[in-house]
């Protein structure tokens, strides 16, 4: 097993309280995990934690990297930046290359040049010299998209990235997160577990405590036993692909979500 | 009869005006609006950009209690100044960081309680506070070699941090997290560039005067933002509008004997209402030829 990452028992939280709890999970080359809870459960400091943004208040956290800098991508919720800082998209782009080393030197024409592939790749290439301001939430996710993946990153982190994204482009997007996967271990954050448990291996059950499922599959009953986001089941009235419960109506839940992924009740 | 003085008068500086680069005080002038342009281009700049306007208001009135202790203690008045304007501005960040009280509360706090500071040690200064007028309200046409050298020094370094971590700068303000997530040196930039802000608005109360400093930090980069959207861009284009106004404002307060800090600043915002003119009928060209398009 490759692994990346390996958070042993770690309790953290912030001055108002403890919001994780004996969290242990390990995180290896190729994974691909949904982290699903509710508000408030904790699944942004897991994340934080994660980066180094945060330190445990107890617990071990162990991080198998050897490349400076570039070993974790992220995309932070898009409520978090200032869309009208004046700042073009190549900058943004190539903000995923800064490091602690790197405050001095300038990006080399190799460094502008595949910013601008990745740009091309995501068919914005066009938008390079726009700025943050003039682009749509859907536009501004895939630039942020590529911040993430200019590193080349061995984890890439997604939080909540279909907040501000258009229908078709979450879709697409989550094809594109399949691809990458071939190449590096992602975490992604969603309160839509209905859409994400078509594409990821395994789900981690954030609140509080973290309870992992070395499948994509949980039960209601499992759900129910951990007090986890209970939105799931009242998902709507269409009965979700998500609770092993309603597996015999699969096939139709599938092709329900494909055409209509915008059917959220957020 | 005023319409006649007033002719007469126009005629008089007129044939003063020819002369009027001669004079050293003027050539100092331009050489502090030259100077102001640099300094406020880079950090007016940095502080629209990243929303500081109201800290750099708070810091700039804070520093009001060194200048009153600087007259106190018979010191030139831009050192105390200088310490008041960082320690309020450490102060603020600190206050709102590590406690519960809210970043523009502390603004308001340290804002008024520097103004106050002032007073009282302007009071308990024995006699006339000479230049107390040029402190609030500016005194472009009065600064000394000292200032201006001064003002030389701060500008190389400003130059420079920019030149050098211009990149560092630009990504930690956009998207500090994500700086923090790539291990950048977050908080030894965010007070380094602080202080930069401290110290270019003291250095440049000495133009514009406590009361109108903000001015040369936030309206012609406000005006540069109208036509460009890249930091860069603005930087330059906002130094290039900065020296024009102010050798405008200088000549027109020279020329109609009005105070030149209020005449730069009254160019200042013309220049911007013109430039949105612009560009209000800009779109609106813009989008009837796309109407017609169709």
């Amino acid at each position: 097993m490759n692994e990346l990452i390996k958070l042993d028992n770690v309790t953290a939280g912030y001055d108002n309280g403890i919001v994780l709890r004996d969290v242990s999970i390990t995180v290896s080359h190729q994974d691909f995990i949904g982290v699903i809870g509710p508000n408030g459960g904790g699944k942004t400091t897991l994340i934080k934690l994660i980066l180094g943004l945060i330190k445990p208040v107890s617990g071990t956290i162990q991080r198998f990297d050897n490349q400076e800098g570039s070993f974790i991508g992220y995309l932070p919720q898009q409520s978090q930046i200032d869309r009208k800082f004046p700042i073009t998209v190549r900058d943004i782009v190539l903000s995923g290359l800064m490091s602690a080393g790197k405050g001095l030197s300038r990006y080399s024409s190799k460094d502008k040049k595949q910013a601008l592939d990745l740009l091309d790749q995501m068919g914005i290439g066009h938008l390079a010299k726009r700025t943050a301001g003039e682009l749509s939430g859907g536009q501004l996710q895939r630039v942020f998209i590529c911040r993430a993946l200019i590193s080349s990153p061995k984890l890439l982190i997604l939080d909540e990235p279909n907040t501000f994204v258009d229908n078709r482009f979450e879709h697409e997007m989550y094809e594109l997160l399949q691809q990458f996967n071939e190449n590096m271990a992602i975490i992604i954050i969603s309160h839509d577990v209905g859409t994400i448990s078509y594409f990821v291996k395994t789900i981690a059950c954030v609140n509080t405590y973290l309870h992992y499922h070395p499948s994509n599959i949980i039960t209601e009953e499992q759900l129910a036993g951990y007090n986890c986001p209970l939105q799931i089941i009242t998902h709507g009235d269409v009965p979700h692909t998500v609770l092993q419960k309603h597996d015999h109506s699969h096939d139709h839940d599938n092709e329900h979500d494909h055409t209509h992924p915008d059917h959220k009740h957020d | 009869m005023t319409m006649n003085m007033i002719i007469l008068t126009r005629t008089t500086s007129t044939i003063k005006m020819t002369g009027i680069l001669s004079y050293a005080f003027v050539l100092h002038a331009v050489e502090a609006a030259f100077l102001a342009s640099i300094t406020c281009g880079f950090i007016g700049a940095y502080i629209v950009a990243r929303r500081m306007v109201f800290i750099s208001g708070g810091i700039t009135h804070a520093s009001f209690g060194g200048i009153g202790l600087g007259y106190f203690l018979g010191i030139n008045p831009i050192f105390g100044a200088a310490i008041f304007s960082i320690l309020s501005a450490f102060g603020i960040r600190l206050v709102s960081k590590q406690t519960d009280i809210r970043e523009d509360s502390a603004i308001g706090i340290l804002w008024s309680f520097g103004m106050a500071v002032g007073i009282i040690f302007i009071y308990l200064t024995s006699g006339y506070a000479p230049n107390l007028m040029s402190y609030l309200f500016g005194s472009i046409l009065t600064v000394t070699s000292t200032d201006l050298a001064l003002m030389g020094i701060l500008a190389a370094v400003t130059v420079a941090v920019f030149l050098l971590f211009y990149r560092t700068i630009l990504f930690i303000s956009f998207d500090e997290e994500y700086a923090r997530s790539h291990n950048a040196p977050v908080e030894t930039f965010n007070y380094l560039m602080l202080t930069l802000v401290a110290l270019v608005i003291v250095i440049n109360i000495r133009v514009a005067g406590i009361i109108l400093v903000i001015s040369y930090l936030t309206i012609p980069q406000s005006t540069a933002n109208l036509f460009v959207n890249d930091l860069k861009k603005i930087i330059i284009l906002s130094m290039l509008i900065s020296f024009a106004g102010s050798i405008t404002g200088l000549f027109l307060s020279y020329y109609w004997n009005i105070p030149s800090g209020a005449t730069i600043i009254f160019v200042f915002v013309l220049i911007f209402m013109i430039a949105r003119v612009i560009v209000y009928l800009r779109n609106l060209k813009k989008r009837n030829s796309s109407v017609a398009d169709r």
